[in-house]
């Protein structure tokens, strides 16, 4: 079996555990994902355009209240692998621009695909809670961990299953569309790609701010010191 | 129990949410603090009940129950609806911490330094963004058990709590200066600075972001779906 391939699926059963169920390290997170699929597929400049605008959206994206988020970790990896997957098949640099819009597209909609999946795990796992109550209660200690390997390996499953069936429809369905439709797609990704940027970073500097006029001055000054060490650095 | 306080999400569910992670991470503490195994099988039934907090100030919570339950172990006039109010009051107060503490300060802060770097096309951006969550993250998951069972159930009240909203101040303080400099790298990437069209289209995308920022609903992802059908509008071969 061609090595990528089982690769991604694989880093999408481990995102979906990293995700939740063990450690919460971060490593899910799209940033992490699409450098590490960059260098697989040998292509991280790409890798690396969907990445961030996807990392983006994924810090916008807050547990408020009782909301389940967007599942970003495993819309990190369906969107960047497959616009890697798409963008190996064209021959020209145009077409890598709409393979990224594809990428976002993508990874935003089985980001948000991905919450009914995640609810079904949770009632899933009710009915392993209450078996392995019972099964204390009747003084099998070893059943805690039973059931925790049950939850772990279930969420690694969904995850594997889940990025393979998603990048799969994409490249079947999306491929010719990427081939034909290049220039309009491109087109498309020079305006929805600094929009994106754009909408998130403002998400995440309204969480921040929080109408303190202090830190809307710290923000500035960031800017404004960035920008001047950016542009003396380069000349 | 901070090792085991990794796998408190593995069977999260909507019942009892925590709960099964919550008695598998305890279970090492009960082992010593319970030799026998019909009481400790109780009390470790009685631990899968409802529970949930932020994952990271978890391990607080349980170095704190596990302190309580060694008094109780010693004889104490502690019963089981005692227990399971100390932990609801530990959880709740540790999750209003640290839902602000890592999902709101930490964890955007982090991802704006990954995408300065990443920005300029480094890979180093996720690297950088990985430790610095995790030196934060790994180290109080560590440290927390040991926090919680010196002060035990009181540990909440007591110094910790103004040394966290310190520290959240001073991230949140770190994270407004990191988005400023992330709008730069943005705009000037690598010292050249980006097409006139791309710096229009990003500053009416943030101004666009901040109105709508205003409601959480709908979501930032539903606006960004919208944008991209308006863009792949906008762009349509005439």
């Amino acid at each position: 079996m061609n090595v990528p391939i089982t690769a991604t699926a694989l880093l999408g059963g481990v995102v979906a555990l990293d995700a939740g169920p063990v450690a919460q390290t971060l490593f899910s997170q799209p940033l992490v994902t699409a450098s590490l699929l960059g260098l697989l597929w040998n292509d991280l400049p790409l890798a690396l355009s969907v990445g961030v605008v996807l990392q983006i959206l994924a810090a916008s994206t807050l547990p408020v209240g009782s909301r389940t988020p967007e599942d970003y970790a495993m819309g990190g990896v369906i969107g960047v692998a497959l616009a890697l997957m798409l963008a190996q098949q064209q021959p020209y640099s145009v077409a890598r621009d709409g393979c990224a819009l594809v990428g976002v597209i993508a990874g935003m909609i089985s980001a948000t695909a991905g919450v009914p999946l995640l609810k079904w795990q949770r009632r899933r796992n009710e009915g392993l809670s209450h078996w392995c109550e019972a099964e204390l209660l009747a003084g099998r200690e070893q059943a805690l961990g039973q059931a925790h390997v049950a939850g772990v390996v279930l969420a690694f499953g969904v995850g594997v299953s889940y990025t393979a069936a998603c990048v799969a429809l994409g490249v079947g369905l999306l491929a010719g569309a990427v081939k034909t439709e290049s220039i309009w797609l491109a087109r498309a990704w020079s305006y929805a790609q600094p929009v994106w940027i754009g909408l998130g970073l403002a998400q995440l500097l309204h969480a921040f701010v929080q109408r303190r006029p202090m830190r809307v001055a710290v923000f500035g000054a960031a800017l404004f010191v960035t920008w001047i060490l950016l542009m003396v650095g380069s000349a | 129990m901070a090792l085991r306080a990794s796998l408190l999400q593995a069977t999260f569910n909507f019942e009892r949410q925590q709960g099964l992670g919550w008695a598998f991470a305890l279970a090492p503490a009960l082992r010593r603090l319970y030799p026998d195994p019909a009481l400790r099988a109780q009390r470790l039934a009685e631990h899968t009940a409802y529970f949930n907090t932020q994952p990271t100030l978890c391990s607080v919570a349980l170095g704190a129950v596990a302190s309580y339950e060694e008094q109780r172990a010693a004889g104490a006039p502690i019963d089981a609806g005692s227990v399971t109010r100390v932990k609801n009051v530990l959880g709740s107060s540790l999750a209003a911490i640290g839902d602000r503490m890592f999902w709101f300060t930490l964890r955007p802060l982090c991802a704006c330094i990954g995408l300065i770097l990443a920005a300029g096309g480094s890979a180093f951006g996720a690297l950088a963004m990985w430790i610095c969550y995790n030196v934060m993250h790994q180290g109080m998951r560590v440290l927390g058990v040991s926090w919680g069972y010196q002060q035990g159930p009181a540990v909440v009240s007591g110094e910790l709590r103004p040394r966290l909203e310190r520290m959240i101040r001073t991230w949140s303080l770190m994270g407004v200066a990191a988005v400023g400099a992330t709008v730069a790298v943005v705009l000037v990437p690598n010292g050249a600075p980006r097409p006139v069209l791309f710096q229009i289209v990003f500053l009416c995308g943030l101004a666009f972001g901040l109105i709508v920022a205003q409601r959480v609903r709908p979501s930032p992802t539903e606006w960004a779906l919208g944008a991209a059908a308006v863009s792949l509008i906008v762009s349509f071969p005439r």
